[in-house]
């Protein structure tokens, strides 16, 4: 009321207006995500006026790629974008989710239910669904069986089937090639490096790391066995510096003198790489490369070049922790007592070149504890759908190994809870009940979308998996090839426990809270609204 | 000495108006032919690189920053690598039925853009008259250049127009930094960039700072002095010259009118401040004469009628400003480095510099250049630093001259007549009679000048806003020429001085005024009023810096 007294101009929707409001929004934005859910859910092909093109069926994309005027439609979407960024998946399910809980709420609301009591409704079903997802979840170990399930899962949601499982192999050996022990895995110890190149099935694993630049001197080698590698971070470029710049030098001489003194220093440090190379390296098959973070100009390359060590200048700061775990040794901020224990070792190390970019592989490592996914595709707008369909591979196989559970798949865990709650439903006093019935029908929507997305009646898939569930005490999916109940654990579907858990909290909360708003104001600056 | 090459950034859209502009007259400045040898390296600015069909590229070493929508019919990877054809349904590997292929509106391309696109031959094109002032709306509408596929990045988060989610306070512009398209990708193609380089040199880096994109130039510039801590940063901030909002009508427009232009200000005070700490030196640009809390009223320029609220000619002016003052450090004879310029300018913590400019260099057709200067009215240049006049004395700076052939300083000795009566008369080049001029008609100051010869190229799609009387070398006559100018000579300056000073301060006096608690968005958005003012102290500490009565 207050702002309607200061400003009179200020637009305001009310009660069940501003219900109203929330519910078309929501249920606006649910019509759009809806027909990507699952394997065979729509890909959308996106191109803007100008020509870009974005190829995606992952929910979380296309959240970030639409334009969304809408308030309360672009609250949804940024919780559904949340959650991706905390699990990596289930964003099309949190938008679903939401908008049929919001339908849901309607008809009760409309029939004359307070929205108060309905969110205790909702808030006493999350509670209830969290127990059910406790009771179904499977405990697993590690293994790469049972990771590929779920990361196959995953994937096949994002691209087809095909590329699905070469990335899902490709995922999961570089999970389990850094993983140690029980330490938690370092994701960004899997760098992702794209080449357009090939086609996306020759997407590989790499067990060492690729780097996207080359050396930059015309002599150097172009590929070393047996290679001794330094990591550094010490600049090996002349510099022009503030003192002997401008005004301060008048005389050429003096001039002149300042800088050879500074080229010097310089060069001693290539000297003392050159040293080293030489004591470890001559007279054996071995051989030497430096990666160093900070530049190398082109005195310093042909020093290093005329004797046969590879260098490679200005490579990315994360590079430096991977390569010392890839390759082993440590990564350097001086050259000073440089010695043997500090380098690390490689097979293999070798450039290729594409086009005006180069690529520098370091391969053959002993135990290569950081590894680097080599992503081909032949145009952009594939290594674009590959990029983000590896990381939402790796984090789904990272949730299940930090989980160490999974959870039944293909709607299965939906049905459970359906089932489940409308038993607690007759438990509960009061109106309240309305509000586990809605939730329990909300949480439907999944299965019913599975189904309408692969050709079949929704409704019927929807009696036939509740029948099943009634006899059977296995968890219940739907089988998006033929329609008919199936056990997801036969199937091998999975789904992660993590990003389910996130779907249940995230859900309720957000629905509560939209039909609780009972106004809605857009008044003065909108960016002070904070 | 091999080429020092230097990266350009540049972040929104303002900036990226001049800097199209730039890019197009540099280009306009290639020449061929192998007997006519540009004094001028463009492999400073400029990469050579290979397409995927083997073509030779030679692209700008740049990165653009725009919102969505800021682009309009250019596309985000350019055309240059290919990778623009539509895929086929089949090539999808999905069941087709299942396909959804969501097009845009083609946006329309202007008439500029459809002749390049299709011409036979981009000489026609580059002499035929298009209706810019009317067809302009955003910068790519006259791009000549061609981009590599790296240079254009788009922030998805926010578009114009969105009265929602408008990108307009600083912290925004620091929040999308954060992001992995920034603090990752970004940043990679900053090091790729720098990684090709030989004997890189530094960056300039070109930035609107009245809105979020302030903070963002001001977290890259953080970035840029982590990473890259010995090389040299000359940053420009630009202010546009108007803005549409200050052309209210009714009471609630002139209020929101007020709002944003203490947003403006704010953004404008927190990014020098940034500035101040990171860059090696700054310099303001804008066309208008205060910059805040409005643009203020429109400098004028001799022989030039522009209109400043159009961003298309008011970008024009400072990009010539721009091409012609960072001419020095991109000659192929000089030895002359940013790290040079920045150092001559930035003494005694001086980091805050200013620009003028003689946009065109007003000379008379067959008069030579003594009598021209002898005959001078008034200061040389006008500013282009908001807020900032250029002062008269106790000024360091660089002034380069360009369009002036040396056959053009005096007449011939046996035919000089009263020239001889002149004390400038002894100089033997441009460059030394322009010291002299600088040497008498300012006290104690250090000027040094460098004169170029090639003229600066002002053919479509550079506006036509020049005075009819210039003919096509921009040479003033007494009747109206029936061809434009193809090219002018343009005087310009980087200065500092006390004046400097005086502007810092009107910043401080103007951003005090504001109640920074009244401003949600920016204490929502991580600052504190702390910070805020503690930004305000640091200011008016670097106007200290400006005080001359400690030395000379």
């Amino acid at each position: 009321m207050a702002i309607s007294l200061l400003n009179p101009k200020a637009e305001v929707a009310r009660a069940a207006q501003a219900l109203a409001v929330n519910i078309s929004a929501a249920k606006g934005i649910q019509d759009v995500m809806k027909s990507n859910l699952g394997p065979k859910g729509t890909m959308k092909m996106l191109v803007s006026g100008a020509g870009d093109i974005k190829i995606t069926k992952d929910g979380n994309v296309l959240l970030h790629e639409m334009q969304i005027q809408h308030p309360t439609a672009s609250l949804i979407a940024r919780a559904s974008t949340a959650q991706d960024d905390m699990t990596g998946d289930g964003t099309t399910s949190t938008v679903l989710v939401i908008g049929e809980l919001l339908k849901q709420a309607d008809i009760y609301i409309s029939e004359g239910l307070h929205p108060r009591i309905l969110a205790e409704g909702f808030d006493k079903a999350r509670a209830k669904a969290l127990e059910v997802l406790e009771k179904i979840k499977i405990p697993v170990e590690a293994s790469r069986e049972s990771l590929m399930d779920v990361c196959k899962t995953s994937l096949r949601t994002k691209v087809h089937q095909k590329l699905a499982d070469v990335l899902a192999e490709v995922c999961v050996d570089g999970i389990l090639a850094i993983k140690q022990g029980d330490k938690p895995v370092d994701l960004h110890m899997v760098e992702l490096m794209e080449m357009q190149h090939k086609t996306e099935a020759d997407t590989s694993l790499v067990k060492g790391i690729v780097m996207d630049h080359g050396c930059r001197h015309p002599d150097m080698p172009k590929q070393l066995k047996n290679a001794y590698i330094l990591t550094c971070n010490v600049s090996m470029e002349y510099e022009k510096s503030e003192v002997n710049s401008g005004f301060f030098y008048k005389t050429a001489e003096e001039r002149e003198k300042m800088v050879t003194a500074e080229r010097d220093f310089i060069m001693q440090r290539v000297r003392k790489v050159v040293e080293l190379k030489k004591k470890l390296c001559d007279g054996t098959d071995k051989s030497f490369a430096v990666i160093n973070q900070k530049g190398i100009d082109p005195m310093s390359l042909d020093m290093l070049a005329k004797e046969g060590i590879m260098a490679l200048r200005r490579a990315k700061r994360r590079n430096m922790e991977r390569l010392a775990l890839a390759c082993g040794g440590v990564a350097v901020n001086s050259l000073d007592d440089l010695n043997e224990s500090h380098l690390g070792y490689a097979g293999l190390v070798y450039e290729h070149v594409l086009g005006e970019n180069k690529y520098t592989f370091v391969e053959e490592c002993k135990v290569p504890q950081s590894v680097t996914i080599l992503m081909k595709a032949p145009n952009k707008h594939t290594l674009l759908q590959i990029r983000d369909a590896v990381r939402d591979g790796l984090r789904a196989i990272n949730n299940a190994i930090e989980d160490k559970a999974v959870i039944p798949g293909a709607g299965a865990f939906e049905v459970a809870a359906n089932k489940e709650l409308l038993a607690f439903k007759d438990t509960v006093k009061g109106k309240a009940r309305l509000g586990v019935a809605a939730y329990a029908e909300a949480l439907l929507v999944i299965p019913k979308v599975l189904a309408t997305n692969s050709g079949f009646d929704a409704q019927d898939t929807i009696v036939k998996l509740q029948e099943e569930s009634r006899l059977n005490p296995d968890p219940v999916g739907v089988d998006l090839t033929s329609g008919e109940p199936v056990n997801p654990k036969d199937a091998g579907i999975f789904d992660n426990y993590i990003v389910k858990k996130q779907i249940i909290n995230s859900c309720s909360v957000i629905a509560s809270n939209l039909i609780l708003v009972d106004e809605i104001m857009r008044a003065g600056m909108s960016s002070l609204k904070g | 000495m091999g080429t020092r090459e230097i990266l350009t950034l540049q972040f929104g859209q303002y900036s990226n108006f001049i800097g199209t502009h730039w890019w197009n007259l540099q280009e306009a400045g290639f020449t061929y032919k192998s007997d006519d040898i540009s004094e001028i390296n463009h492999d400073t600015l400029y990469r050579e690189g290979v397409s995927p069909r083997r073509e030779v590229t030679f692209t700008p070493r740049l990165l653009s920053v725009d919102l969505r929508d800021g682009l309009k019919a250019l596309p985000e990877v350019g055309e240059l690598y290919g990778g623009l054809q539509l895929p086929s349904t089949s090539e999808l590997n999905w069941n087709e039925n299942a396909v959804e292929v969501k097009k845009e509106d083609c946006d329309d391309k202007s008439q500029f853009l459809k002749d390049l696109a299709g011409a036979s031959n981009v000489e026609e094109v580059l002499n035929k008259d298009y209706d810019f002032e009317r067809d302009v709306t955003v910068w790519s509408d006259y791009l000549y250049s061609r981009f590599h596929p790296r240079t254009v990045n788009v922030v998805k988060q926010f578009e114009y127009g969105n009265v929602n989610t408008p990108f307009d306070v600083f912290p925004l512009g620091k929040e999308v930094w954060k992001t992995e398209q920034f603090e990752e990708d970004f940043t990679d193609k900053i090091r790729n960039y720098v990684e090709e380089c030989d004997s890189f040199q530094g960056f300039h880096m070109l930035t609107d700072c009245t809105n979020a994109f302030a903070g963002m130039s001001s977290s890259c510039l953080e970035y840029l002095q982590d990473e890259y801590e010995r090389k040299s940063v000359l940053v420009f901030p630009v202010i546009p010259s108007h803005f549409p909002d200050n052309d209210y009508e009714t009471e609630k427009e002139r209020q929101d009118s007020l709002m944003s232009d203490s947003i403006r200000l704010m953004n404008l005070a927190l990014s020098y401040n940034a500035y101040n700490e990171f860059s090696s030196l700054f310099i303001p640009l804008c066309t208008s004469e205060k910059g805040f809390r409005q643009p203020g009223l429109k400098r004028s320029f001799h022989n030039t009628e522009y209109n400043h609220k159009l961003p298309y000619h008011s970008s024009a002016i400072l990009a010539s400003a721009l091409d012609t003052f960072t001419l020095k450090h991109r000659l192929k004879t000089s030895g002359f480095n940013l790290v040079d310029l920045c150092v001559d300018l930035n003494m005694v913590g001086r980091k805050c510099a200013s620009a003028s400019l003689c946009f065109p260099f007003c000379i008379n057709k067959n008069v030579d250049l003594i009598d021209c200067l002898d005959q001078w009215d008034g200061p040389l240049t006008k500013s282009i630093t908001p807020s900032c006049e250029i002062g008269t004395d106790r000024q360091m700076q660089h002034i380069t001259i360009r369009g002036i052939p040396e056959s053009r300083l005096k007449g011939p000795p046996h035919n000089a007549e009263k020239q001889r009566d002149l004390p400038a008369f002894k100089c033997k080049t441009v460059s030394e009679m322009l010291t002299f001029y600088y040497q008498c008609t300012q006290y104690a100051s250090a000027t040094n000048v460098t004169s170029v010869q090639k003229a600066l190229p002002v053919k479509t799609p550079f506006p036509k806003f020049f005075n009819q009387k210039l003919d096509f070398t921009g040479n003033f006559t007494n009747s109206e020429q029936l061809s434009k100018p193809e090219s002018i000579p343009v005087l310009a300056g980087l200065h500092t001085g006390a004046e400097i000073g005086v502007m810092l301060e009107k910043l401080h006096t103007e951003t005090r005024k504001i109640k920074f608690k009244r401003f949600n968005a920016f204490i929502s958005g991580g600052i504190e009023n702390d910070d805020f003012e503690e930004c305000l102290d640091n200011i008016f500490t670097l106007r200290e810096n400006y005080e001359d009565n400690y030395f000379l």
